[in-house]
């Protein structure tokens, strides 16, 4: 792979200078990967004051909330263009940085380097994604064999990272953010600071809830009372584990702990937003057309203050189409091509695009 | 950057279609075995190609908005998504048999929430394209098959399905546990909504009900001698009508593909199933049409496994990555015994 050698410290160094890590963010916005001792060097450093940190995060408003994100670097970009940049503006990220998106490495870099760089400005919660065994089998895994080579430890010093990223965070006192959703382990916050969180993420408890908890707004709350008192609370899944929540688990957490409502990622939603329980609880999903071919909307909440917010729906980075556009896309091309300013508006109409766009679109014999 | 292109006030549809057709003019009007194009095909042998050279004008192309074909300079892979603000509808019409496919994003919520009333009981799966089909017809004898996500869904049970994943045992332990040392307050075990999680559907297609019916008739085999042979494809679409990420134990999946020559079409739906650590499914429906005889071949196959079973198979070559050949549904059917097999055919 081409790496640029550009930044030669050692992984034990403990001290990472702004310049080091300004260099870094140039490299990954213009969409190259940093060299393997740069990476070992950040996961360090991040870890070590991540650890420090408690399991839940207090920040304030205004700030603005992104959901899953899943490897989609380009409009990761996108965000930052619809929402200001770092550190002009306050992010909170809820966790699924990795997976299934064909740019999970150059993702979790960037926000990894903005966390050090500006660690008041960017908190990163840690998502069902953000784990060992999830990675192997949806794509993170196979991505850092690709990009680094099968003999580098890449993938082993990201998720050992993965481990120490925190769990829920707390707006104004008030907005409890999480990335799945609640527990039947969880009655107060307080239940949540003591989870020993530096581990890889359970199939079972409270923390394995957190992260993949899932609301259930059952349509017949309002015609059938007596249904109510089954499905609004904890729900175990047909599949055996996991849990679905009802409106009644919700207003109980909040009423108990002073809160006022749930921000909450985990789900797709075509509108790139999605509302329960007359807005107790809400998803913000922030991965638009997911997987490069779902034609979803994407959203990121602008919150202000804590009665005021916006959700700023948004669609798939015009560079995600070039991607998916074998004619402009010549096999091999880095990422940093498709920033090349050189690169114009494509001619769809010339004959160069469309034979190669007819010669190179797929089809099988499939039988 | 496409939007650019798009006036801001709108050009009538008479216009686009002019339009259209005056770019589907110029596309035609080029040579169509031109060495930029064929030299990119390489899996049409040359001497194939000439032997089995499509009759002009045998086949109608519906959608002049997309690119020539290498092969007769008329051809119609649907384009991924519509540019303008027509409905597109790629489609292809041999003598009196037309395919057309659509391909729209996954369900909003409005539209969600009518199919749960429709579907009763059952949760939806993560991501539906409702809006996708495929679709065969013969306008002559008035028969049509189609398929689409709708009627895939309605063949799934609401039932138990009684697969559990493969830590499922281990957690209703610990829950168990905690229940009786009270760490956990009177939460219910019991499983609130059952229905077939692993949306397996045993769907063949969709007919209408005044359609003549499949004679059933498990001894016929689809041709593979006609269906391997490289005849040029005039038309091809592949799309997912459902898929699940089983809140990531695994893949549920129904996908549809679509392909036409110049005498026969064959499309395959496939259902496939992947609950990590526990099982495999492949569920297969191939539709024959052979265009000359009018005779339509449906075949159906149920494959399924132990997920051990299969991963034992895949002991070479993927020493770092053992899991990625797990995603191929193509790899897995060969792992897979037959469990079922059905087959009908239809003589218009």
């Amino acid at each position: 792979m081409n790496f640029i050698p550009c930044i030669n410290f050692q992984p034990r160094l403990t001290y990472l200078s702004f310049m080091e890590l300004d260099r870094c963010l140039e490299l990954l916005y213009a969409g190259q990967l940093l060299p393997e001792a740069t990476l070992r060097a950040l996961c360090f450093k991040l870890k070590e004051k991540l650890v420090k940190e408690s399991n839940v995060v207090h920040i304030s408003t205004p700030v603005t909330v992104v959901g899953d994100l899943h490897g989609q670097f380009h409009d990761l970009l996108e965000i930052f263009e619809i929402g200001g940049a770092v550190p002009n503006t306050n992010y909170l990220f809820l966790g699924d940085y990795v997976d299934r998106g064909l740019y999970s490495v150059e993702t979790i870099s960037l926000l990894i380097v903005l966390k050090l760089r500006y660690p008041n400005r960017v908190h990163l919660l840690r998502g069902n994604h953000e784990s060992r065994q999830i990675t192997q089998s949806y794509g993170f895994y196979s991505e850092c064999l690709n990009k680094y080579g099968g003999a580098s430890g890449v993938w082993q010093c990201f998720t050992d990272l993965f481990d120490y990223l925190v769990l829920c965070c707390i707006i104004d006192n008030e907005l409890f953010c999480v990335h799945g959703g609640l527990s039947p382990n969880v009655q107060t916050i307080d239940q949540i600071r003591i989870i020993d969180r530096f581990r890889e993420i359970p199939h079972d408890g409270a923390m394995a809830d957190l992260v993949w908890s899932d609301p259930e707004d059952s349509a017949g709350d309002a015609n059938s009372p007596s249904s109510t008192s089954t499905t609004t609370h904890f729900q175990v899944s047909p599949r055996g584990a996991g849990y679905t929540f009802g409106r009644s688990v919700v207003e109980k957490f909040l009423q108990l702990n002073g809160m006022s409502r749930i921000y909450r990622a985990h789900q797709l939603c075509n509108e790139g937003y999605q509302v329960y329980f007359g807005g107790l609880v809400t998803t913000v999903w922030s991965a638009p057309n997911y997987c490069y071919r779902c034609g979803n909307k994407a959203s990121i909440l602008e919150l202000y203050d804590k009665d005021h917010s916006y959700f700023n729906v948004f669609e798939e980075a015009p560079e995600n189409k070039l991607l998916n556009n074998a004619a402009t896309a010549p096999n091999g091309t880095f990422l940093r091509d498709y920033f090349d300013e050189t690169v114009g508006p494509v001619d769809v109409f010339s004959d160069e695009y469309q034979v190669a766009s007819a010669s190179k679109r797929h089809v099988e014999y499939f039988l | 950057m496409d939007n650019k292109r798009v006036p801001r006030h709108g050009i009538s549809a008479i216009y686009v279609d002019q339009a259209r057709e005056a770019f589907a003019q110029t596309v035609r009007a080029r040579d169509p075995r031109s060495p930029a194009a064929t030299m990119n095909k390489p899996q049409v042998a040359v001497g194939h190609d000439i032997a089995t050279i499509p009759r002009p004008n045998r086949h109608r192309c519906k959608n002049p908005n997309n690119p020539a074909c290498p092969h007769c300079s008329a051809v119609i892979i649907p384009a991924p998504k519509a540019t303008l603000p027509l409905e597109d509808t790629p489609s292809i019409s041999i003598e009196d048999w037309t395919i057309s496919t659509r391909k729209k994003p996954i369900l909003n919520s409005k539209e969600l929430d009518e199919w749960e009333t429709i579907l009763g009981g059952l949760t939806l799966p993560e991501m539906i394209f409702g809006n996708s089909f495929v679709r065969i017809e013969n306008e002559k004898k008035g028969w049509c098959l189609e398929f689409n996500a709708l009627d895939a869904l309605k063949a799934v049970k609401v039932e138990d399905s009684g697969i559990r994943v493969s830590y499922a045992h281990k957690w209703i332990k610990s829950k168990k546990e905690q229940q009786r040392t009270s760490e956990l307050d009177d939460n219910s075990l019991e499983i609130g909504q059952h229905y077939d999680w692993t949306y397996t559907t045993n769907y063949k297609g969709s007919l209408a009900s005044d359609n003549p019916p499949f004679t059933r008739d498990d001894s016929i085999e689809l041709p593979l001698d006609k269906l391997t042979r490289p005849d040029p494809i005039l038309f091809y679409d592949d799309m997912i009508l459902f898929e699940d990420e089983l809140a990531d134990n695994g893949i549920s999946v129904v996908n549809v593909k679509v392909r036409v020559m110049n005498e026969r079409a064959l499309i395959l739906s496939r259902f496939f199933l992947r609950v990590d650590g526990v099982l495999f499914r492949v569920y297969d429906t191939r539709v024959y049409v052979e265009f000359d005889e009018n005779r339509v071949v449906r075949e159906y196959k149920e494959h399924e496994n132990d997920y051990n079973a299969v991963l034992t198979k895949q002991n070479s070559g993927h020493g770092r990555d053992p899991k990625a050949i797990l995603r191929d549904s193509n790899w897995v059917a060969q792992q897979l015994p037959l469990v079922k097999r059905e087959c009908e055919f239809l003589q218009l």
